[in-house]
């Protein structure tokens, strides 16, 4: 069964001046399936946002549904939402958005704060994940102590304590360095191959050739895909490339 | 480049930052037309023909300097919180290839633009307001004013010379802070990842301390004169332990309930602690300023307000009876020679021929010295004595009066008798348990009843010393044993008291008490006298001429307090909204994170509203307590200007919180506007 069942979804901007209206999605179908890693990729201004911020819930669609878990996102109560996210979803920034005034600790904490349990629950779920993630040392430190890469370990284990259904990654590479990208892409890995559902929005084809299948946006509209079958990286990576090529080229002609 | 270009883009710059500007140029305009206000009045004409008016020049110069000096202070403060938010947009300009020179023109025209309307601005509200204060400074000075507008040119080059060179030095320093730093840091000052505050414990536990410390003082002072010296160290103390407390003692208070798990680990108090010692790191002292700021307000305010509510209690409480005439003589046995009457004659005859007759007549001896008290033996306090005991240490200081029985008989209207060797005891301000008390070794009386207060004088209306009142049925021979025990016949103070009411205005009752001097003199009935038996001395008093130096002091310390209250209040609404807006920055990004992460709106928005809340009214609610330690003091050293009146005091300062409060909730209220509005901005 699908976990994720975008159809249809489109989205309509009125921009402040003027009244024009601007379409960020279009048309946009897909599913996602559990366990799954998917990565969408598309340029700047494809409507990769705006996408990921209605699948979040942050924003709501003007047409079309989207289902999670076969829970239509539109029926949910606006005071429901919070919690909803809360609890089904898991967030990973570019900009990490771990609050500065809170330790590594209690950044991975706030979900669960927030959802109101008691301390030597939130201790016992954070122990192993943290050791997992190789935190440990890092737990009583404060973001301005610690690397990007480091930053980032913990927003995904701040996104994974809640044991989510669905984790949203919106470009999680983009403010790394190559190293820490490197670390971060096989930290997804695993986290997929331990039978986590991710979507992924990026536009570096390195962090998409990770994936098990890739989606490209283009004008509002899911313009192709790529599965891995039984790719190694190396070809996937090929693969994506010479279809943005495409893209990009296609689209001048067009 | 064309020339106008730099003044174009300054102008731009204050525009697109108006939220901050404008308080800016609000406040720099206030403080200008304060201060020309103030100078325009020191130097007003209408003071110089007036009761009074040189006293109300003096405070008013010496306001004129209070208020210079901390428009430079807080200017500078308000200037480089602006220019820190600034820093981003200049650091910009840098990389967008403007060199530290053009930027420099950028910040001398923005200088002068600001320094132009503020001063401008200022000036006009200040001539326009100036005759207003005018009035109203006429009025407490209770004299006659006409309205006309007048411009004072010498307060206008003052103001303009004073603001002038603060700008001037505001500009500098501006200067100063561009050059000596990177355009990157320039682009970055605004983000710098900022440390965890660290409780400190020390300075924390120095600022309870300290406190504590002057809250003790407060209290335990009794003596009016320490009062008045410890106050400045009580003051101090209090400043330094307010900003250690605000700035210290509150994070550490944060990372106590962080180590309390169950406690921290609450949705409640999880974001709001945590942001708390940030909050308070950041904004302790700013937050400890409007704490002490507000503190003098409403010290300043209900105090002066006090003695000018007062003022006429002070008035009677020091001038028993509209007129009066105190004969001071050496030799007791002169108090009951024909001189006297003679006096009396007089005072009814002139009082007469001004078509008046004298009205509720207040008429006793005295014979009263200052004696330090020992159990039941009151010794006599010598001259000497002063410089080898603590001048500070006046508790054991009493007045001892003696009175005679049928002068108190005649003030009461009471059939008292008594035995030679007896008297009445009334105290006023300490009570006086002994059965008996013996007058400097000397004769030793027995008490045999106690009396309400009949009469009270200048000295008890200071509520220095308390007095001991005894009433006596051998006056005469009473002093004499008193004064043969000292041995030098004028240190005993000896007078008659003779005084009366008049229905009448302040203007006659000032003729007619010219009019007795003048009779006075003309009848030659002093005696300054070679003999000691002969000597006769008179002073003719008046409340009117009392009130109208009374009016000039209190009226102006009054006026004064009005004034500078409004410039502090000015000054602490402005540090409040600098407060919200720089929150307001500050949470933006914090709030849309937090929202990413699952908190509601209204979570958030609940969470912010209780810090936010805590965080503005904590200065209030500490000024309160400040305050409220504050009083005994406030009440002490005003009764040395003879309120001592605890009712009222207590009354108006209460009155004076009150409004204070509803005035700081009002802006409050409007600031957070500002706050949400920024933080919303970007949050949705």
């Amino acid at each position: 069964m699908s976990i994720l069942e975008v159809n249809g979804l489109k989205k309509v901007y009125t921009t402040r001046l003027g009244g024009n209206k601007v379409e960020a999605l279009k048309n946009v179908n897909f599913q996602v399936e559990e366990g799954e890693y998917v990565a969408i990729m598309g340029e700047s201004g494809s409507g990769k946002t705006t996408l990921l911020n209605i699948l979040a819930a942050l924003d709501k669609p003007t047409g079309g549904t989207v289902r999670l878990d076969g829970q239509d996102l539109s029926q949910i109560r606006e005071a429901d939402i919070a919690a909803f996210r809360r609890d089904h979803l898991g967030f990973v920034f570019q900009e990490f958005n771990l609050l500065d005034t809170f330790s590594v600790e209690d950044n991975i904490y706030l979900p669960l704060v927030l959802a109101g349990k008691r301390y030597p629950e939130m201790r016992k779920r954070l122990e192993p994940l943290a050791s997992w993630l190789g935190l440990s040392e890092l737990l009583k430190k404060y973001p301005y102590e610690i690397s990007g890469g480091q930053k980032q370990r913990a927003a995904v284990a701040r996104a994974l304590i809640t044991e989510p259904r669905l984790v949203l990654a919106d470009e999680p590479t983009g403010a790394l360095d190559s190293r820490a990208t490197d670390e971060l892409l096989q930290l997804f890995r695993r986290i997929n191959q331990s039978g986590q559902t991710i979507l992924m929005v990026t536009h570096s084809v390195k962090a998409a050739s990770h994936a098990g299948r890739v989606l490209f946006i283009k004008d509002g509209e899911v313009f192709h895909q790529i599965y891995r079958g039984q790719c190694a990286n190396e070809e996937l990576y090929q693969k994506i490339a010479d279809t943005l090529t495409m893209l990009t080229t296609g689209g001048d002609r067009r | 480049m064309r020339h106008g270009f730099y003044r174009r883009l300054a102008w731009t710059g204050i525009r697109q930052n108006r939220k901050l500007y404008i308080p800016y140029l609000l406040t720099c305009a206030g403080m200008v037309m304060m201060a020309y206000i103030i100078s325009f009045l020191s130097q007003s004409p209408l003071l110089e023909d007036m009761a009074g008016g040189a006293t109300m020049e003096s405070m008013l110069t010496f306001g004129s300097w209070v208020m210079g000096i901390f428009s430079l202070v807080f200017l500078f403060y308000t200037h480089s919180f602006l220019f820190r938010r600034r820093k981003k947009e200049f650091g910009l300009y840098n990389i967008l290839g403007m060199g530290k020179r053009h930027l420099a023109r950028v910040l001398i025209w923005e200088a002068v633009l600001a320094a132009a309307l503020s001063l401008g601005a200022g000036l006009l509200a200040g001539i326009a307001v100036s005759k207003f204060a005018e009035l109203l400074m006429v009025r407490i000075l209770d004299g006659n004013a006409t309205f006309t507008l007048s411009v004072a040119p010498g307060a206008i080059l003052h103001t303009l010379a004073w603001f002038g060179g603060i700008f001037l030095l505001i500009l500098l320093n501006s200067l100063r802070q561009l050059h000596f730093t990177k355009p990157v840091e320039l682009l970055r000052s605004e983000q710098a990842g900022e440390k965890p505050p660290r409780a400190n414990w020390v300075l924390a536990v120095l600022g309870l301390a300290l406190l504590a410390g002057a809250y003790w003082l407060a209290v335990n002072l009794e003596d009016p004169v320490a009062a008045m010296v410890f106050f400045f160290v009580a003051v101090v103390m209090v400043i330094l332990g307010t900003y250690l407390l605000f700035m210290a003692g509150s994070v550490a208070l944060c990372r106590v309930l962080q180590k309390n798990k169950r406690y921290y680990y609450q949705t409640r108090h999880f974001v709001s602690v945590s942001s708390m010692a940030y909050r308070m790191k950041r904004n302790g002292a700013g937050l400890a300023s409007i704490c002490i700021l507000s503190t003098m307000v409403l010290v300043m305010v209900s105090s002066t307000v006090c003695l000018y509510a007062g003022l006429e209690d002070t008035i009677r409480a020091q001038n028993p009876r509209n007129i009066s005439v105190e004969a001071y003589v050496v030799d007791p046995a002169a108090l009951e020679g024909e001189k006297p009457e003679q006096v009396r004659k007089l005072a009814e005859q002139v009082t007469a021929e001004a078509g008046l007759a004298p009205e509720n007549v207040l008429d006793y001896r005295q014979a009263s010295f200052a004696g330090i008290r020992d159990g039941s033996q009151m010794e006599w306090y010598l001259s000497s004595l002063y410089t080898t005991t603590s001048p500070m240490d006046t508790s054991e200081y009493w007045q001892v009066y003696l009175i005679p029985l049928e002068d108190y008989n005649r003030i009461t209207g009471a059939e008292a008798s008594l035995a030679p060797g007896e008297a009445l005891a009334s105290t006023i301000t300490a009570p006086y348990e002994e059965d008996t008390v013996t007058l400097n070794g000397g004769n030793t009386l027995r008490i045999q009843g106690r009396v309400e207060p009949f009469v009270r004088n200048e000295l008890d209306a200071l509520e220095m010393f308390p007095s001991l009142y005894l009433v006596v049925p051998d006056f005469v021979e009473q002093a004499q044993a008193l004064q043969d025990t000292v041995g030098d016949e004028t240190a005993l103070n000896l007078s008659w008291y003779y005084g009366w009411d008049l229905a009448c205005s302040d203007a006659v009752q000032l003729q007619v008490w010219e009019n007795l001097r003048d009779a006075s003199a003309e009848a030659e009935l002093e005696a300054s006298g070679e003999e000691a038996a002969s000597y006769f001395h008179l002073y003719w008093d008046s409340a009117a001429h009392a009130r109208q130096n009374v009016y000039g002091l209190y009226g102006g310390l009054f006026f004064l307090g009005i004034l500078l209250g409004i410039v502090f209040l000015f000054a602490a609404v402005l540090m409040i909204y600098y407060k919200q807006v720089s929150e307001g920055y500050e949470d933006q990004s914090r709030f849309a994170i937090m929202q990413k992460v699952g908190m509601t709106r209204r979570e958030i928005r609940r969470s912010v509203n209780s810090q936010i809340l805590t965080v503005f009214f904590l200065p209030l609610l500490t000024a309160g307590v400040h305050l409220a330690f504050a009083f005994p003091l406030v009440y002490r050293m005003l009764s040395l200007f003879s309120v001592a009146n605890r009712g009222l005091l207590a009354a108006v300062t209460g009155l004076c919180y009150l409004v204070f409060a509803l005035f700081y909730v009002l802006v409050y209220r409007g600031t957070s506007q500002a706050y949400y509005a920024i933080v919303s901005g970007k949050g949705e």
